[in-house]
């Protein structure tokens, strides 16, 4: 094998960067996936939520959570649950001097309820801290749109429980910008006191957003809760957005597509190496039939030889791609030059590539495999050599 | 005692479209510890006829016994495993393993019969001993010159304990000096040993030293000198 040591070390790098690309796009392919699904989980379905069974239906505020002290007390007794977000909900209008918007008008109680996810996105003023009477929370795109700045006046308008158009004027304490800019145009948050006065009732909760300690079994957790609160209606992330469920569903046989077309490629120069390895040494090969090397022992040879080329250049390079995600799971990949495009679609422009460690499992396995299989061809055509006249070749 | 015998051996190439007929029916017997050359012009049938006796090649008719074993009885895994442990071969351009040393170049072959390593070791040094080349058994081929290279062959082909040797014009790439070594090696192990050798040759050199010397023409055997 390495008797041409030139030959043999191209193998050898072409195997380490295949395997190095392949599981380090796959890391960065996942990580701007779960970026995605992260985020969207994060800023506004969350991994459960809890409305009135009518409630989602026109988002009507008449159909508010009966007693939500008591739910949210009982959901507090749960060791899966990690995180509860209480809100009043409502849709509406949001009119600047210049312009107007329609929005959702999250009702939150910053410092009393969880922290909320867009304040680690907040890049002016703060979490309605700031202003006294009717502060407001809104989005960089929002603000872009309707000409709004920190203390700007806008007028939110909506209907209140009893089907009346009511308005009130809000002051911007903060202006967020999130990874999501669909998210920054089209969401406001106030006080839920101020949106429950203008609403007409006092202590009202619409919607509860929870998250539990594995995203991944909300489902299991979706029944549990909804065999406690009968009458109130229990959705997890996959109902609420069935695209999410089926980017996770199908992240993981992404990945191994992917991996699966390089691993093709690689098969197809590791057999075209190989072939050429026997071209070269048709002469020594017919010298070892012609001597008494048994089919099987020569099959066995030229395997053995492929699979340790191959086997050679692949640990390299997982250990390649498992530094490389190491150093950047940290710092991340970022792509701010794209920030615009990649927010449009809800993504992060800071990229954090991550793999588990079954995959570089899998991998190697793959790559076994794959080794074994490109081995077969030239193998084969080993036993097709005729010792007589491949002992008087060149 | 007989080692080799051809009966009515006839080799016809293409027969489906221009029949060319290598060997028109060759009746030959070689006995225990002959030296013998099988001459003739190119094309005559001197490379087709070892090709069969060594069981590389199977005649067209006819049969080949070698030490009472009717080749054309065994299968094909068979004839593999009775060539390793029956028939030692000599190439002319020498096909040693380049990547090997002298030593593992003439052990390996003991190694595929089930040899021990140890006595495949012991052996090959006293082999490569015997062929003049105790002080190269560490030495690649590229680093020996074409005569020690067609030692170490010999040694490769004595490493399985054969029966008989077939050697194709093993002259054919060396110089006079490097024949001449090698043919006093070989005459030598024939003597000592009683080894039997069957060359394929037309080097004048070669010639002179057989003590048997068949003549084919044609694919027939022309003439059967046998010397003093």
């Amino acid at each position: 094998m390495w008797r041409n040591p030139t030959r043999s070390a191209v193998v050898v790098i072409a195997v380490l960067l295949g395997v190095w690309a392949g599981v380090f796009i796959s890391a960065f392919m996942n990580g701007m996936i779960q970026g995605y699904l992260q985020n969207h989980l994060n800023l506004s379905v969350g991994h459960i939520q809890i409305t009135h069974p009518q409630f989602e239906d026109q988002f009507n505020p008449r159909y508010h959570i009966q007693e939500p002290e008591s739910v949210i007390k009982s959901l507090r007794g749960q060791d899966f649950i990690t995180d509860i977000r209480p809100q009043t909900l409502t849709t509406g209008l949001a009119q600047s001097a210049s312009n107007s918007y329609g929005v959702s008008i999250h009702g939150i109680r910053p410092g009393l309820d969880s922290t909320q996810p867009v304040q680690q996105y907040l890049q002016q003023g703060d979490m309605l801290q700031s202003i006294s009477r009717n502060p407001v929370v809104i989005g960089s795109e929002l603000a872009d749109r309707l000409d709004l700045k920190l203390k700007s006046k806008i007028v939110l308008s909506f209907q209140d429980i009893d089907g009346n158009i009511t308005a009130g004027s809000f002051r911007v304490a903060g202006i967020f910008d999130s990874p999501d800019n669909n998210f920054d145009k089209g969401n406001v948050f106030v006080d839920r006191i101020d949106l429950n006065t203008l609403l007409e009732k006092e202590g009202m909760i619409h919607k509860i957003i929870l998250k539990v300690n594995d995203f991944g079994k909300a489902e299991n957790f979706k029944e549990e809760i909804a065999g406690q609160f009968p009458n109130l209606r229990v959705v997890s992330w996959g109902d609420i957005a069935p695209e999410l469920r089926y980017v996770y569903n199908s992240m993981d046989i992404s990945l191994y597509i992917f991996m699966i077309i390089i691993i093709i490629a690689l098969i197809f120069s590791i057999i075209n190496t190989m072939l050429m390895a026997i071209l070269e040494r048709t002469r020594e090969l017919g010298m070892l039939m012609a001597v008494g090397m048994n089919k099987v022992r020569l099959f066995t040879m030229i395997l053995i030889e492929t699979v340790f080329l191959t086997m050679t250049g692949a640990p390299m390079g997982l250990l390649l791609s498992w530094l490389s995600i190491k150093m950047l799971a940290d710092t991340g990949i970022n792509l701010e030059a794209f920030a615009k495009g990649l927010n449009e679609y809800g993504m992060s422009s800071t990229i954090y590539p991550e793999l588990t460690a079954s995959y570089y499992l899998n991998i190697t396995l793959l790559i076994a495999g794959a080794a074994l299989l490109s081995a077969l061809y030239p193998a084969w055509k080993t036993l097709k050599l005729n010792p007589v006249e491949a002992i008087r070749k060149f | 005692m007989t080692v080799i015998q051809t009966n009515d051996v006839t080799k016809i190439y293409n027969e489906d479209q221009v029949p060319v007929h290598a060997l028109r029916g060759v009746d030959l017997t070689i006995e225990k510890g002959e030296f013998t050359a099988i001459v003739g012009p190119s094309g005559s049938g001197k490379t087709t006829l070892l090709n069969i006796i060594g069981g590389l090649d199977n005649p067209t008719e006819g049969s080949v016994t070698v030490q009472g074993t009717d080749l054309g009885s065994l299968s094909d895994s068979e004839l593999i495993n009775f060539r390793l442990h029956h028939i030692g071969f000599v190439f002319q351009a020498y096909n040693l393993i380049p990547v090997l040393t002298s030593i593992e170049n003439v052990s390996f072959v003991m190694q595929m019969q089930g040899r021990p390593t140890k006595e495949c070791h012991e052996k090959s040094r006293e082999l490569l001993q015997a062929v003049g080349l105790g002080d190269k058994i560490d030495k690649r081929p590229s680093e020996l010159s074409g005569g020690q290279q067609q030692r170490v062959a010999v040694a490769r082909a004595l490493a399985s304990k054969p029966d008989f040797v077939l050697a194709d014009e093993p002259t054919a790439n060396l110089d006079s000096v490097s024949s001449g070594e090698l043919l006093d090696m070989m005459a030598e192990l024939n003597e000592k040993e009683e080894m039997t050798f069957v060359f394929s040759t037309h080097d004048q050199r070669v010639i002179k030293r057989a003590r048997r010397v068949v003549t084919l023409v044609d694919g027939n055997i022309d003439e059967d000198e046998v010397r003093s």
